[in-house]
């Protein structure tokens, strides 16, 4: 089915971001966390609480609900909504945050999600998660003991290096890019560069995923603010025009998508025939990427089912050197959640937005002033040069996906 | 029925007024693998559902499939996130491609099942034989008076397409 585009490119911006401290033991509730993610938001984007009049989140049964957070911030809501989800959700929040304003139902929308998703409720799935009773549609899987994430995607990544001759070495050159990026990154929990070797050397988790080869559970929240163009042009920072999106954009047979296959196709076959014809662009006019790297090979997968190359050929393009900060299209330059903080894709979103303001918070001596060096070398800049053109893409699992597309 | 039926310290709750699982699980017990199965157009699907998926149908009946299939993707658990899986490890989680069904209505469709790979006795399979092509049967592991886990096992019948396991 062919979705028509609405007209919308360039009439909607992203106007403020914030987050708080990545880490892992927060010692505080995920309300005090959203709570200063989405203050920080507000004043990044040179707004006062008066001027935010909706707001969405998201989450899964732990976190914080918009009515509080935004009762401490003395915001009065003309919309706002609650959402279920994790992975794929920030896109499509930013997309209903456009319809919403388009609706004219309310003028700017903060978008927040906040977890303590190491200390508290574990992304990975032990402790609290792995305690909780099976039922329903979960006795299709968590009986034979796979429940994680990294349980329920494996078999996808395993098929795809039975079709196509990909290896654990290739998609490892995530972690390695990922990684560079991070050193780059005063914020991220895992500044160290990394090697294959070491990706390779680290523990199995699951067949065929090692250790390092995972995101980091992490506590944190973090918040985007989305009004009108013609709001953001008098604003703090230069306007970063939403192009495209497409939210929660799904494969076939959701309740169990292995019964649809080839396995080794991801939600991007389909997204990407909504998002570029709305944009009016297609990969190659992409400079910077931001693909959902809940692990090594998500990364992969949707860059491949975008077509920032050829299917099948997501190995290679991974371990060219095109993804990392000096090659032709780096991915993922805050480290995110392999290396950063796991944000359930916040993250992403935020750093291509300060990658288009050209502003992002490295160790350049005048960052602050968007001054960069663009030297690469660890501990230095990850600012990429005349990043002029963003894509996200935002993974929930492989059968869905959401993606975004910005500008300067 | 009673319930919850603890199984490797989860709780799997499967009420009387449960339309999916209930009767799949009585089957299972009874050592038949069931689908369903689509009143008009005659395709089956798993897991159970409430209308065909292909013409959306609401009159539907459990069929009794061969059990027999290949196994078309797996993983091998080293870190178990449930606890009661920590002394199976490592083990494997197979995807199953059931025998009927293959191939339609569209070349990307199968009847699939995700399961462990067991020997007989149930304990998991050597990884060494966790491959892509080999040939499986179902096996029911009976967790109480009322309710079996459909497994996997190796049969000796000839693979199916290229054999293929994640190098060493």
């Amino acid at each position: 089915m062919v979705v028509q585009s609405r007209g919308l490119r360039d009439k909607y911006c992203i106007v403020g971001v914030g987050e708080t401290e990545y880490s892992r033991a927060s010692a505080r509730t995920t309300r005090a966390m959203a709570v200063e993610a989405i203050r920080k938001a507000i004043l990044d984007a040179g707004l006062k609480a008066a001027d935010v009049d909706g707001m969405l989140d998201y989450q899964g049964g732990d976190s914080t609900l918009a009515n509080s957070v935004a009762s401490d911030l003395g915001i009065r809501f003309n919309f706002y909504m609650d959402v279920m989800g994790g992975g794929s959700s920030t896109e499509a929040l930013v997309g209903l945050a456009m319809g919403a304003i388009e609706a004219g139902m309310c003028n700017t929308v903060a978008i927040y999600r906040s977890m303590n998703g190491y200390s508290e409720f574990r992304i990975g799935g032990t402790g609290a998660r792995a305690a909780q009773p099976v039922r329903g549609l979960d006795l299709a899987q968590v009986p034979y003991g796979m429940r994680s994430a990294g349980q329920n995607f494996a078999p996808t990544f395993m098929r795809h290096m039975f079709e196509y001759g990909t290896t654990s070495a290739q998609v490892a050159h995530v972690r390695v890019a990922h990684s560079k990026h991070a050193s780059q990154n005063p914020k991220a929990l895992l500044k160290q560069r990394v090697t294959v070797q070491d990706v390779l050397a680290s523990r199995w988790i699951v067949k065929p995923l090692h250790l390092l080869d995972c995101c980091l559970e992490t506590d944190n929240a973090t918040c985007i603010i989305v009004t009108s163009a013609e709001r953001a042009r008098n604003l703090r920072h230069r306007p970063v025009y939403i192009m495209g999106v497409a939210g929660r954009v799904s494969k076939p047979r959701l309740d169990f998508h292995w019964a649809h296959g080839p396995i080794s196709r991801v939600a991007g076959y389909y997204a990407k025939d909504i998002i570029f014809p709305q944009a009016g662009i297609g990969p190659e006019d992409v400079h910077v990427t931001g693909s959902y790297d809940a692990f090594t090979f998500t990364t992969m997968l949707q860059l491949e089912e975008y077509g920032f190359c050829k299917k099948g050929e997501g190995g290679a393009y991974v371990s060219s050197g095109i993804i990392e900060l000096g090659g032709k299209r780096p991915n993922n330059t805050s480290g995110s959640h392999l290396c950063e903080g796991y944000t359930h894709g916040m993250s992403m979103v935020i750093e291509n937005v300060r990658q288009l303001r050209g502003a992002v918070d490295d160790y350049c001596p005048r960052a602050a002033e968007g001054v960069h060096t663009y030297d690469y070398s660890p501990g230095h800049c990850r600012q990429v040069k005349e990043a002029e053109i963003t894509m996200n893409l935002g993974w929930a699992m492989p059968a869905t996906g959401s993606a975004l597309i910005m500008r300067r | 029925m009673p319930q919850p039926v603890q199984y490797r310290g989860m709780a799997l709750i499967v009420p009387d007024n449960d339309s999916e699982w209930k009767e799949f699980y009585e089957h299972a017990r009874a050592h038949r693998l069931v689908v369903r199965k689509c009143k008009a157009c005659g395709l089956m699907r798993y897991p159970p559902t409430h209308a065909c998926p292909w013409c959306m149908e609401l009159g539907w009946t459990w069929h009794e499939v061969s059990g027999r299939g290949t196994i078309y993707s797996y993983e091998i658990v080293a870190h178990a996130i449930q606890p009661g899986f920590k002394e199976m490890t490592p083990y494997a989680v197979v995807l199953i491609e059931l025998d009927e069904q293959r191939g339609q209505p569209t070349p990307d469709e199968a009847l699939r099942v995700i399961a462990n790979l067991v020997k007989p006795d149930f304990t998991a399979e050597a990884e060494a034989n966790v491959q892509i092509g080999r040939r499986v049967r179902v096996v029911f592991q009976d967790l109480a008076d009322h309710m079996a886990l459909p497994q996997f096992t190796l049969t000796d019948e000839p693979p199916v397409g290229r054999v293929w396991r994640l190098p060493e």
